[in-house]
């Protein structure tokens, strides 16, 4: 259980990073390392080099806009959880992030890493989509794209080899925003076997869901209406659309349906609570 | 080697390590604190839990380099602490511990929650140390320990430890980062292919697979052409992204590979498959085994296929049932659903390429191919598709 050999750095500015990335060897990117860690020990993942990107100050800034919090990608879930960052979504990021694997794990794990290695049953690529966060790609150029264009499938995002994830931006709500987030575990901080999270904010006129642990990329509604029998009443919640998405989709087993209909219904009851 | 510097337990420390050497190890072998225990050595058992600037991080997955600066303190280093005191007191009087290799894990994460929750009730004392697993005590003593130390604490009027100031970003990462990027280094350790010998499938007909799974698909040529190419094991090979084959097969048997990439997962393996065909009933079996040097792992895989006339014979319906029993480190890390989407691709990759050489396209024509199937987004564009009809059927414009 011990990693190959690779090359380490641990630039301090994003340009040096970016250009480290960008010499065509097998480069990956560290920032806390609670997911890439496992692999790399398991041998999985074999890089020539490690580009530890958490001495990036770019990286580890947060700040409050007009209607968003800006949020660097290497900000860790513990960091959320203690409330060391401003919140902006009456305290829904600090209760997915203090669900988040153990606290150990939070104390290093990253928003950002988590988001980028885009692991279909980790919390933060099914929450931010639910909130309709956008991920800030820093490359030639800066490109802002919504959190469900950005990860792409199963471990994969729309990064490119010479891009990093500099921060994340979420919107603020408003104050009578309703918020659910559900997820189905057996043990406490594994790996979900369903994600449900939905975000009705009328004030925004926004109204999201999304269906997420589903093994591929979550699944996003930007309009969650059609769950809602076309209205915008969580009351009117149908769980046959839901489950009828979920077959489109190709999930095939009814019990993986079911299981995914009910945290979302959970996630709806929670927002209407 | 690249050079670090922290504290351990107070006292200062200079090293010259190797970047893959974590924490735990480095603590451990060169320091001989060995009070760290090492579980599992991918973040689940939590017996390896130390303090980086004072937070519980898991030192099988924090690289020594990359605490440059920290302060690290193991459990040798909570001797004269107050609450780890306390913790030990009650440990030992709540029989929470029997073997004692939990015990240093369970005392670094107890300490944490006790400073941090002065209000903890038993269901948040289990929460809290769910991230450390105990294998004799059964967790009863463990978190009635915890439980005891809390409430004495909070007895005494003990205010919780604030939690909101500081620098933000991984514990441990807080410090400094090198000046100077060096040069990439040459002489880096790049991975030496090692040749597999591909293994021998053992054809045990009593042998079942762990997960299976069906799926079928339609190509828009008659069942007997359809046959046909499925007899012809090199033309269906290729009609697989990422598979080629190593020798020139027989009609009953064929030796290859099949390069899967799956985010930053790249698997390669190489095996042999026995094939078996029944003319009759239009079906076909194949049966494999094969390994992955890289992550050693061996997989075992039978396919059944069974080809059914439709649309008035137009068209043939491919029927597919898959099982196999995946063992070694991907295994150890994959939840079987994503190796399952994985195949989906690979299947609906396969349809795709098949209907296009039925349709006389050429080999390097084929709709789907490449170094190895990318798990992506290949099938996201035929799933966009399905999901837009459904919401156009249920609710008309969309």
């Amino acid at each position: 259980m011990k990693p190959v050999n690779f090359a380490y750095e641990k630039p301090r500015h994003l340009d040096d990073a970016l250009r480290l990335l960008g010499n065509g060897s097998q480069a990956k990117v560290l920032a806390g390392g609670q997911s890439l860690g496992p692999m790399l020990n398991m041998r999985l993942v074999q890089p020539d080099l490690i580009v530890d990107i958490t001495a990036l100050d770019a990286l580890k800034h947060c700040e409050k806009q007009q209607d968003f919090l800006v949020l660097g990608a290497c900000i860790t879930h513990a960091d959320i959880e203690d409330g060391r960052v401003p919140d902006v979504t009456n305290g829904a990021m600090a209760a997915v992030a203090c669900g988040i694997a153990y606290r150990a794990v939070r104390n290093r794990g990253t928003i950002g890493g988590s988001l980028t290695n885009a692991d279909p049953s980790a919390d933060w690529i099914s929450a931010l989509a639910a909130l309709g966060a956008d991920a800030i790609v820093r490359g030639k150029d800066t490109r802002t794209i919504p959190v469900e264009s950005y990860v792409t499938g199963a471990l994969e995002t729309s990064l490119g080899e010479n891009e990093l994830l500099e921060a994340i931006r979420v919107p603020a709500h408003s104050k009578k925003a309703r918020w659910g987030y559900y997820k189905v575990c057996r043990k406490t901080g594994e790996y979900a076997h369903a994600i449900g999270a939905v975000l009705l904010d009328r004030a925004r006129n926004v109204f999201r869901a999304v269906i997420g642990a589903t093994e591929r990329k979550p699944l996003v509604l930007a309009d969650a209406k059609p769950l809602f029998q076309g209205s915008d009443d969580l009351r009117k919640f149908d769980p046959t659309a839901a489950d009828a998405m979920l077959a489109s989709i190709g999930m095939d087993d009814p019990l993986d349906r079911k299981i995914h209909t009910v945290a979302l219904a959970r996630a709806v009851q929670q927002a209407s609570a | 080697m690249k050079p670090v510097s922290f504290t351990i337990n107070g006292m200062a420390v200079s090293a010259e390590v190797e970047p893959r050497t974590h924490l735990a190890d480095f603590l451990r072998e060169e320091r001989d604190l060995t009070g760290t225990h090492l579980g599992c050595e991918h973040g689940v058992c939590g017996a390896c839990t130390i303090l980086v600037d004072g937070a519980p991080v898991r030192s099988c997955l924090t690289y020594a380099v990359a605490c440059s600066g920290a302060e690290v303190t193991t459990i040798e280093g909570l001797d004269n602490d107050e609450v780890t005191a306390e913790l030990r007191e009650a440990f030992k009087r709540e029989h929470a511990l029997q073997c004692g290799y939990c015990t240093p894990g369970m005392l670094i994460s107890a300490r944490d929650l006790v400073l941090r929750a002065p209000d903890a009730d038993e269901r948040a004392i289990r929460v809290a140390m769910s991230g450390n697993l105990c294998r004799c005590t059964g967790y009863v003593g463990i978190i009635r320990a915890i439980k005891s130390v809390i409430s004495a604490r909070r007895a005494r009027a003990i205010a919780p430890v604030a939690m909101n100031g500081g620098a933000l970003g991984p514990a441990g990462s807080r410090h400094s980062g090198s000046e100077t990027v060096s040069e990439l280094m040459a002489g880096r350790a790049t991975a030496t292919p090692v040749s597999a010998k591909a293994q021998r499938p053992a054809m045990d007909r009593d042998w079942r697979p762990q997960v299976s799974f069906e799926q079928s698909f339609v190509v828009h040529y008659p069942r007997q052409q359809v046959w046909d190419f499925f007899g012809q094991v090199r033309d269906v090979a290729a009609c697989l992204p990422g598979a080629s084959l190593v020798e020139e097969p027989t009609d009953n048997h064929a030796e290859g590979k099949i390069r899967v990439k799956i985010g930053p997962i790249t698997a390669e393996f190489r095996g042999e498959a026995d094939i078996e065909r029944d003319e009759k009933t239009y079906s076909g079996k194949i049966i494999g085994a094969g390994s992955d040097v890289r992550s050693s792992s061996s997989t075992r895989g039978m396919i059944n296929y069974s080809l059914r006339p439709t649309d008035g014979g137009r068209a043939t319906e491919v029927a597919i049932t898959v099982g196999y029993t995946l063992t070694g480190m991907l295994a150890q890390f994959g939840r079987s659903g994503i190796v399952q989407d994985v195949a989906s691709r690979l299947t609906a990759a396969f349809a795709q390429n098949l209907e296009a050489r039925l349709g006389g396209k050429a080999l390097e024509d084929l709709p789907v191919s490449g170094e190895g199937l990318n798990a992506g987004s290949l099938l996201f564009a035929l799933i966009r598709d399905r999901f837009k009809a459904l919401l156009k059927r249920l609710f008309g414009t969309r």
